[in-house]
């Protein structure tokens, strides 16, 4: 081919790549569920209640947990919350606020759901709270886990039984900041919540005496060789690292952290994030020793914590994850409030759930702090290999 | 300094992998006219078949049989794109055709392997890490640099040097030309089109100790591909050699010396070599060479 068509040929493609780009940014949603647009959510016998959480998107995994969990309290109670029956109406959130924001919209104006359960992405959550806040409607957040949402901008109407970032790595500054031998690497994905996990981490851990070697942030959702990161790691002398990782880039670091040889030398710190679920799975024995805080492992020893590893495995055909039993909750909490509450408002359930007390779950029991965030028990987990599966034995609780 | 030398090792491996996967889709742009955008789906399908094959049982045995099953696979969706894309002469009309298979496939891929994120073994005997500059570097990927060696000489060869080889390019330059001489040019299309795609699904199968296998990887893929074609030059080789050791170095020396611009520093690359050579670093110049 002559060099003009080989040209413009290639300001094709080089378009084409760049429209490629954009559009991966974008992720597709069509709802669908039509929904009929009739009906209160109040008639007499049944209560309709919004699941909003991602099934397609990088956060797929996480939405089905959520709803494997919530749908199992579900089946447990022969489908009844508060002793009515139940009409979920599930949306996919997908990957952001684009389309998370208008699908939980349509739940609440067009579906008129009495309350939304679910949300796994963090601006999704933010970006959703002035629309729950001014219809007055219950807004469950089963995990996004942004510092923000019970913090400054915390509504009434926002109620978190997940986990803050914060809060998750702040347990476990002390027990790295007694363990290294030295100083520590704090290493997290760029974004929001990794500078969370860290900040939270940093501020417990220098304040029981830990020494930081070096802090870094590697870019978020596009990091997929991490030597370069390790090699600095090295290089720095730290004794130990902290890592907040999630999804496929908490696959590749732990793999890579054991094939660059750091694993057996330099321990590993991390949120239970880094090694949960399908993660886990994906890592298998390279993750062996990494330790970890967490609000939940499937090893817990609790006959609460058994019957749903049971029940859960036999129901979805794998193990449970923090996601499952995050899911699991959202449907107990929201049980009890509906039973208590006088009334379908959304005054009357926020009224109920601030007098929930304390709730027994396979997490064991968590109760509603002042800002409704999840006031809950954190364990120390390192992952072990039991029969060839790398499994996070539970080492102890977390101050 | 040794830890950037590390780099470049990683580059280089990078590299290898970029090579086999761009390699099919520089030949079939250059050849045969078309945009393939299916070409990061060919690749997913090769690392799900690992997934499948491999998944966490190490053992040479198993993981041979999945690049061979792989290429297989690979093939036969190279095939039947090639006839899908003959019946549609238009660049933008081939664009969306291939675009629709990449999104069916890819759709298909993740119901039946579900959306989590799956990592595929080193064969055992490799799955160790070697001292390389007195640091450990994993042994399977000094093997793929090997192999993307070993590939562009054999690629070369068979190219440059052998009948086939000459077939093919004279096939390029002129179809009609070669058809009257009694040769059936289709199938010929057909066949680059299927060893290209066989390529692609190879490297997903050889990057998958690496890379894993999860839904949007076959994006990503894509989008490096393109890249290293349009660095290198359409239709080109030694074109698609440079192209993706170029970018293999500029993602693994950016992010070693500029972290913060690592993501973009590839754009930053494909736009400076659009802005002063057009037309690639490389490319075919009268289709004759490779």
């Amino acid at each position: 081919m002559g060099a003009v068509s080989a040209f413009s040929l290639n300001r094709t493609i080089a378009g084409l790549a760049l429209g490629a780009l954009l559009l991966t940014g974008c992720g597709s949603s069509l709802d669908e569920n039509g929904g009929n647009g009739s009906g209160d959510g109040r008639s007499d016998g049944t209560v309709k209640i919004g699941l909003l959480v991602p099934l397609s998107g990088v956060y797929a995994p996480i939405g089905e947990d959520l709803r494997d969990g919530f749908q199992l309290y579900l089946d447990e109670h022969d489908g009844k919350l508060g002793g009515r029956d139940v009409e979920l109406v599930t949306a996919d959130e997908g990957e952001g606020p684009q389309t998370g924001v208008p699908a939980a919209q349509k739940l609440v104006t067009q579906d008129r759901v009495t309350a939304v359960a679910g949300v796994v992405n963090s601006a999704t959550a933010l970006g959703l709270r002035d629309f729950f806040d001014e219809s007055e409607k219950p807004l469950l957040i089963a995990n996004a886990g942004a510092d923000d949402i019970t913090g400054t901008r915390k509504s009434d109407y926002v109620w978190r039984t997940s986990f803050s970032n914060g809060k998750v790595s702040a347990a476990l500054g002390p027990t790295v900041a007694e363990e290294a031998e030295g100083s520590v690497y704090l290493i997290a994905a760029d974004y929001a919540a990794g500078k969370e996990m860290v900040a939270g981490f940093r501020k417990t851990f220098e304040a029981a005496g830990g020494k930081v070697a070096g802090e870094k942030y590697t870019p978020f959702g596009t990091t997929q060789d991490f030597q370069p990161y390790l090699s600095a790691i090295r290089k720095s002398g730290a004794k130990a690292v902290f890592a907040f990782y999630a999804g496929a880039e908490a696959v590749s670091f732990v793999k890579q952290y054991k094939q660059f040889g750091l694993a057996g030398r330099t321990p590993l710190y991390g949120t239970g994030f880094l090694t949960e679920g399908g993660v886990l799975a994906a890592q298998g024995t390279a993750a062996v020793g990494v330790k970890t805080s967490l609000h939940y492992s499937t090893q817990l020893d609790s006959a609460r914590n058994k019957e749903f590893v049971d029940a859960y495995t036999e129901k979805a055909g794998k193990s449970p994850t923090v996601y499952a039993v995050q899911g699991y909750d959202t449907a107990g909490v929201l049980d009890t409030a509906l039973a208590e509450a006088s009334g379908d408002s959304g005054k009357a359930l926020v009224e109920a759930l601030r007098g929930i007390g304390s709730i027994n779950s396979p997490r064991g029991t968590w109760k509603f702090d002042a800002d409704h965030n999840a006031e809950q028990t954190y364990y120390l987990r390192e992952v072990r290999a039991e029969a060839g599966t790398a499994v996070n034995t539970v080492l102890g609780e977390l101050g | 300094m040794t830890t950037y030398l590390v780099s470049v090792l990683n580059g280089l491996a990078m590299g290898s992998l970029l090579f086999a996967i761009a390699l099919g889709l520089s030949l079939v742009f250059g050849m045969m006219d078309v945009l393939n955008l299916a070409h990061g789906a060919v690749y997913l399908v090769g690392a799900y078949v690992a997934v499948a094959l491999v998944g966490d049982g190490a053992g040479v045995a198993p993981f041979v049989l999945s690049v061979l099953a792989a290429a297989v696979a690979g093939a036969l969706l190279g095939g039947l794109l090639a006839t899908l894309t003959r019946a549609t002469p238009h660049h933008l009309d081939q664009a969306l055709l291939t675009l629709g298979v990449a999104l069916v496939v890819a759709e298909v891929l993740s119901a039946a392997f579900g959306n989590d994120v799956h990592s595929i073994a080193a064969p055992a005997p490799v799955g160790g890490g070697v001292t390389v500059l007195g640091e450990t570097y994993p042994v399977y990927r000094l093997l793929v640099i090997g192999f993307g060696a070993v590939l562009a000489v054999a690629v070369y060869v068979l190219v440059e040097r052998s009948p086939l080889g000459s077939l093919i390019r004279a096939t390029v330059a002129d179809r009609a030309m070669v058809a009257a001489l009694g040769v059936n040019t289709g199938r010929v299309l057909v066949g680059v089109f299927a060893a290209g795609a066989a390529l692609a699904a190879v490297g997903g199968v050889l990057a998958g100790p690496i890379l894993g296998a999860q839904p949007g990887l076959d994006e990503k893929v894509l989008l490096l591909a393109l890249v290293v074609v349009v660095i290198g030059g359409l239709g080109s080789v030694r074109g698609a050699l440079l192209g993706a050791v170029l970018i293999g170095q500029v993602q693994a020396l950016g992010t070693a010396l500029l972290p913060e611009y690592a993501p973009f520093l590839v754009f930053a690359a494909m736009a400076l070599v659009l802005l002063l050579r057009p037309a690639g670093l490389l490319p075919a110049r009268s289709a004759v060479h490779a």
